[in-house]
């Protein structure tokens, strides 16, 4: 028991280990993003963003249009006239996008990557924060900079909804080495200012921050489910198999108790 | 059975060994009653490599070995074959759960003795097939083409550039073309697929043979041989059917509720066992921040890179595997067991444990100068385990073995 104890230990220091970089460039730690994949209303919400906002310049390859509109609940007909845009596409084609790379390159400089896999390679965390983190920086080709990617070699498409964004500087306390607010011989508190915080210059986009977040949240989403769509569907399927192993080891294990009596 | 049925099992049985192979190998094969759950293992290991050919085979159904589709072609897997995504995910899983209990097997091997004499050639087949998983396990690894299957591949490769004389046309041989592309990827999958499975299969096969022929370890170490009933059946042994297929029934039970637990809800393994940077296809033009080995090879990447000589990180890679194989020449105890054995082995064996733990954190993070020391701490300790192990088992004294379970 000792043994088993002491190697438990082993283990869990070991998992406790730190790791460096900052995952989210600037921005430091990224904001978290807990998916709804049962959402439909939200990932028809977030396709309807995309593919009007993002397909344009980013192909989601290994899908299939008919895929989206069979697990989002689209009937054929109002995801066809609505969300395909392209009259020769057929339903079960590959989404490769409507932009030809060769120009896409010589426009931006590099191909817009394809983004089936975004939230997979980079973490929905990622995604999540990258796409509110663009702030107005003219000296940028397009205006705009990013926390999350510096020098993200894209415009800030959904700015017209979100307003602009921009870098500002704040007074936040001073905190004293016993874990308060530092404070002056007054009692006032002691601040400093820091720089690099992110300000929304209000009414200059057409939605509030908090509307704006839900499509951002929605758009996030939708991008999760096409990283791997039978995600829903494993994590359903995978209570009844622990279901039917936990079922399955208390007869075994019933069943080795009666024979070891054999034995012991 | 009607008596026609059983006339014509007679003709077969009289031509083909089924009652004396069932007999010898199952129903009378005899094994240790008492043993642990780290005895447990080993089955598993063996459901496991059924999994793995099983889920593999149906992964060939879709899989395309070439430069352009294989990346394309595993997401055709994930999305447009019905129940794709579980068989592959099984076999990604699966790869990783090989490793696991393949190394707690092994580890149960050195701490209770298994290849004390006469079980030496069951461990020397054990470590052959390490030797073949790690192989196959590499070449595996590649055929996704992500990212990191092509700079882990790029990084694995070149060390076979490092020996002097014939390793730049060792190499040239291994990728088939002068860096990795479609050639080396349909010649990976011609040894990951038929290659090393066959290997694999004979080689667990003799490990199996092998044991059969000497018989189980036990936890205490005692030779169960000594004392057979009138027989010729060791006293402390209870037949492999039923009773050890219970025992194995229950732990592939327990073994089930893990797996499906890692398969069903963290199928990367927080980026352990399918690294996110995977997900990107190849692309040799830009280079990852950061090229990390599947945790299963990070203790042996952490030596490799403790030595500044690539010739010589390679050199200490492959020691740290060769090794292996002569450990039952190398522990000069009386004592098989740990239980028996003197302060000194449990002292080392510890110590050994905290290496390969540390060696193994030190593989999937970027270098830095204090890890680059540690790691040279950590390779010192996992091979004067080994190195010094004729030396402390001599002079330590072990407690008397029992005579009986």
């Amino acid at each position: 028991m000792k043994k088993i104890l002491f190697l438990s230990l082993l283990f869990f220091s070991y998992s406790a280990f730190p790791s460096d970089t900052a995952p989210c460039g600037d921005f430091g730690e990224c904001d978290e993003f807990s998916p709804q994949l049962n959402n439909i209303e939200s990932l028809q919400s977030g396709a309807a963003t995309f593919l009007n906002h993002c397909y344009g310049c980013h192909s989601l390859k290994f899908s299939r249009w008919n895929r989206i509109a069979k697990d989002l609940d689209i009937p054929k007909d109002i995801f066809v006239s609505n969300l395909v845009f392209g009259s020769d596409i057929k339903f079960g084609d590959r989404m490769t996008g409507s932009m030809n790379h060769k120009d896409a390159e010589s426009w931006f400089g590099i191909a817009p990557p394809d983004l089936t896999l975004a939230t997979r390679a980079h973490s929905p965390d990622w995604v999540y924060t990258y796409l509110k983190t663009f702030y107005e920086d003219s000296s940028k080709p397009y205006g705009v900079n990013n926390l999350v990617y510096p020098g993200a070699a894209m415009p800030n498409v959904l700015s017209a909804m979100q307003g602009q964004q921009v870098l500002s500087c704040k007074d936040i306390p001073v905190i004293a080495n016993n874990g308060g607010v530092k404070r002056d011989d007054l009692g006032n508190d002691i601040t400093e200012e820091k720089c690099g915080y992110l300000k929304t210059i209000p009414g200059s986009g057409t939605l509030s921050e908090k509307e704006f977040e839900e499509v951002i949240y929605n758009l996030v989403n939708f991008m999760t489910y096409i990283g791997e769509p039978s995600r829903a569907d494993r994590e359903r399927i995978g209570w009844y198999v622990i279901l039917f192993f936990i079922v399955f080891t208390s007869f075994a294990y019933l069943l080795f108790r009666e024979y070891q009596k054999d034995y012991h | 059975m009607t008596e026609k049925s059983s006339g014509i099992f007679q003709w077969i049985n009289k031509r083909l060994p089924i009652v004396n192979t069932y007999e010898r190998h199952l129903s009378k094969h005899p094994v240790p009653k008492k043993v642990n759950f780290w005895y447990m293992f080993g089955a598993l290991a063996s459901v496991v490599l059924i999994l793995q050919i099983v889920t593999g085979i149906w992964l060939m159904f879709g899989y395309e070995n070439t430069e352009e589709g294989a990346f394309a072609s595993i997401e055709y897997i994930m999305r447009d074959v019905d129940g794709g995504w579980i068989i592959r995910y099984m076999h990604t899983t699966g790869a990783s759960m090989f490793f696991a209990v393949v190394y707690l097997h092994m580890f149960r091997g050195l701490l209770y003795g298994s290849y004390h004499q006469p079980r030496e050639l069951v461990w020397i087949f054990g470590c052959t097939i390490f030797l073949a998983m790690m192989a196959e396990g590499f070449l595996g690894y590649v055929l996704p083409y992500g990212q990191m299957s092509y700079w882990g591949a790029q990084v694995i490769i070149s060390l076979f550039g490092a020996i002097p004389y014939i390793g730049e046309s060792l190499e040239l041989w291994i990728r088939g073309d002068y860096y990795i592309s479609g050639a080396t990827i349909s010649r990976f999958f011609a040894l990951h697929v038929v290659a090393l499975p066959l290997i694999l299969i004979a080689l667990v096969f003799m490990h199996l043979v092998a044991l059969h022929e000497v018989g189980a370890g036990n936890p205490e170490g005692v030779d169960i041989e000594k004392y057979l009933d009138d027989d010729g059946v060791p006293l402390d042994s209870v037949p492999f059917f039923p009773y050890k297929v219970l025992n194995a029934l229950v732990a592939i039970g327990i073994f089930g509720i893990v797996f499906s637990v890692i398969m069903f809800f963290f199928p990367e393994g927080g980026g352990y066992f399918l690294e996110y940077a995977n997900f990107e296809e190849a692309n040799p033009l830009s280079t990852p921040d950061h090229i990390a080995p599947v945790w299963y090879y990070s203790p042996f990447y952490a030596m490799l890179r403790a030595v500044p000589d690539k010739l010589g990180g390679f050199v200490v890679m492959a020691s740290a595997v060769a090794i292996l194989f002569v450990v039952p020449w190398l522990d000069r105890s009386k004592a098989a067991s740990i239980r028996y054995k003197g302060p000194l082995s449990k002292i080392a064996m510890v110590l050994f444990v905290m290496s390969v733990f540390l060696l193994a954190w030190l593989g999937t993070v970027p270098v830095t100068e204090l890890r680059k020391t540690l790691s040279v701490i950590g390779t010192i300790v996992y091979f004067a385990f080994f190195l010094l192990m004729p030396i402390y088992t001599s002079i330590e004294k072990s407690k008397p073995v029992p005579d009986r379970l």
